[in-house]
């Protein structure tokens, strides 16, 4: 087997369950070499356990996995080898400095001390933290420890690189640092990227490829423009009293199919686009419907995420997770 | 970044091989030292509350050996050299050993068991880091104790059989705590526990010879291997080196070692069989 022929990922019909739950209930996927495929789900849709499936924490109750054409079960100890691998929580032992902890995995992972010292600078430089180096990374600030991570996942010059809910909990400002981290490391060295995430613009944004999963399946995949391009119409959103939503839900009808929203908004994917907002607009005021607010919006993964699974993710994410 | 070590050419990428199991578990091992000693919550205990209670004893109960069947010619802090290194070792392997906890319950764990590391090395890894601050103790005890009048008989060999049953002893008791805390993935869990084995040790020779013992109370400390241990050791403080009470010292401190790492492996094994 010649391994530049090989797929980084390959998963057909990946099941994982605990107990009752299927948190993996059967998916496929197939990752390109040099691709960043984001993998785009609420919290609890079966994220991090594919993830774990597919760096050997796991052991997938059927199906197979084979990672740089490694199969998962058989091959754990080559596939530990050639990945590189960032968990959601950032898992990093607080008492070492973030010098010490890159040395440490450089003598786990076999690389000669030279080799790794000249590494370990190279990393800390490209994630900005040659400073904070000789510091306890307990004395870490949430950004620093996810970039830390990110440097120690890639100490083994990884062929994949599996990153679990990168930016959850950061700040825009540090956000935006890793994904341009993660962009420049895969256009400069060519690194498959799997990536997790339940933020719409960090798929949108990051990802050339994306699957979208919900409940452990997948429920649409491809490139973000096509999926967009797929839900077909603009979204048009008006805010009305509460009292008038019926009414204006029924005017509406008329000007395309109605999608998910909350209570106070209409929905509808709009057809024929921005031309008919003139007719729209007086169909609302010949009903005596007060517009309180309206905006039209291109399809955003959103509405392909509503599309498939009939429920928002926009702005869930944030509800549910404390800011850190 | 210079071209060799890009990853552009990685298509014959050639992976460095997995180092063996020594490498790994001695990279571990110095983590796990650095780590224990930067918690001085972790590792005071183990020095300060067996002096503590060494100078408390000694004052108090030193005309304890003026009593029948204590063992004659000797001083109480003598008689306390052993049961201040044992109670010592207990404290920090405890700590040291719950270490294991900690690193399942903050992600380090499982960060190691997705790097080429053989399974092993994380569990030796940890439990080498507490053979270091036994042997640190044992030492510290024995100079410390040695100008007031804890004499050790057994001179150089009689100390390195104390160093060696501190090794082992930290081995057991460390196994034990990193067992439970596979087991239960809670580092309070596994501290809760831990009275139950200090019981065990008030119900030995640990601080009054067993002739002094009576009732049920003297039968069990006879019959508790802890006291097979102790007075095996505390030969060689009040009388002198002895292959053969060094050997029951030993022995006895062994089993338990051996005891304590095959319940640490079952239970780290079975953790992540459950997780794999
Ligand atoms: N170790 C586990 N034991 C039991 N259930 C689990 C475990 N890990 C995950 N689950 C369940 O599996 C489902 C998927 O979880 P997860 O993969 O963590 O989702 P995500 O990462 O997308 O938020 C959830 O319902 C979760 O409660
Ligand atoms: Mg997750």
């Amino acid at each position: 087997m010649t391994r530049a022929a090989v797929q980084p990922i390959e998963a057909e019909a990946l099941v994982r369950c605990f107990d009752e739950i299927r948190a993996v209930d059967g998916i496929d996927i197939v990752v390109d070499k040099g691709e960043i495929f984001g993998f785009l789900g609420p919290n609890g849709a079966g994220k991090s356990t594919a993830v774990r499936v597919l760096t050997t924490l796991l052991k997938p109750t059927s199906g197979t996995a084979r990672v740089a054409g490694y199969d998962v079960e058989s091959q754990a100890d080559k596939v530990r080898e050639v990945i590189g691998v960032a968990l959601q929580d950032a898992a990093i032992d607080p008492l070492m400095t973030g010098k010490e902890l890159l040395r440490l995995q450089a003598t786990l992972h076999g690389i000669p001390r030279r080799l790794a010292a000249r590494r370990a600078k190279d990393l800390l430089e490209r994630v900005g933290l040659t400073e904070a180096a000789p510091r306890l990374v307990g004395q870490y600030s949430g950004g620093m420890r996810r970039r830390l991570d990110l440097a120690l996942a890639l100490m083994n010059e990884p062929d994949v690189l599996f990153l679990d809910e990168p930016t959850t909990g950061l700040d825009p400002m540090s956000r935006r640092n890793l994904w341009e981290e993660v962009r420049r490391l895969n256009r400069e060295y060519g690194t498959t990227v799997f990536l997790t995430t339940q933020y719409l613009e960090e798929a949108d944004q990051l990802a050339n490829r994306i699957a979208i999963i919900d409940h452990g399946k997948i429920v649409r995949e491809g490139d973000p423009a096509a999926l967009k391009k797929s839900v077909g119409s603009p979204t048009l959103r008006v805010d009305v009293a509460d009292e008038q939503q019926a009414i204006a839900e029924q005017t509406l009808q008329a000007f395309g199919e109605e999608r998910p929203s909350r209570v106070g908004r209409v929905s509808i994917g709009l057809e024929g686009g921005a031309e008919r907002m003139a007719d729209v607009v007086r169909a609302l005021d010949e009903a005596g419907i007060v517009i309180e607010h309206m905006e039209l919006d291109s399809p955003s993964l959103d509405d392909v995420f509503a599309d498939a699974t009939g429920r928002r993710l926009e702005g869930a994410a944030d509800a549910e997770e404390p800011a850190e | 970044m210079s071209v060799d070590d890009s990853l552009e050419t990685s298509a014959e990428h050639v992976h460095t091989a997995t180092p063996p199991l020594l490498v790994q578990t001695a990279a571990l091992s110095t983590r796990a030292i650095r780590g224990f000693f930067r918690q001085p919550q972790l590792w005071i205990p183990g020095i300060v509350f067996p002096l503590l209670l060494a100078a408390v004893n000694s004052s108090s109960l030193s005309r304890a050996s003026l009593i029948p069947g204590f063992p004659p010619d000797t001083s109480y802090l003598q008689f306390l050299v052993v049961s201040v290194i044992v109670q010592g070792v207990m404290f920090g392997a405890i700590a040291s050993g719950n270490e294991l906890t900690t690193d399942i319950q903050n992600g380090f764990f499982e960060r190691l068991l997705s790097a080429p590391v053989s399974r092993p090395a994380i569990l030796f890894g940890r439990i080498a880091g507490g053979w270091v601050f036994a042997a640190f103790q044992a030492l510290l005890f024995v100079g410390i104790l040695w100008p007031f009048g804890g004499t050790v008989r057994g001179g150089i060999p009689g100390v390195a059989v104390l160093v060696v049953m501190a090794v082992f002893l930290a081995t057991a008791i460390g196994g034990l705590a990193a067992g439970l805390g596979a087991r239960t993935g809670e580092p309070e869990a596994v501290q809760g526990f831990f009275p139950l084995v200090f019981i065990f040790l008030f119900m030995s020779s640990a601080f009054f010879p067993t002739a002094l013992m009576s009732g049920w109370y003297g039968t069990i400390a006879e019959n508790n291997p802890l006291t097979w241990m102790i007075d095996g050791a505390r030969y060689q403080v009040i009388v002198g080196f002895d292959l053969t009470e060094a050997a029951k010292a030993l022995g006895i401190s062994g089993v338990l070692a051996l005891l304590g790492l095959w319940f640490a492996t079952t239970q780290v094994r079975r953790r992540w069989r459950v997780a794999a």
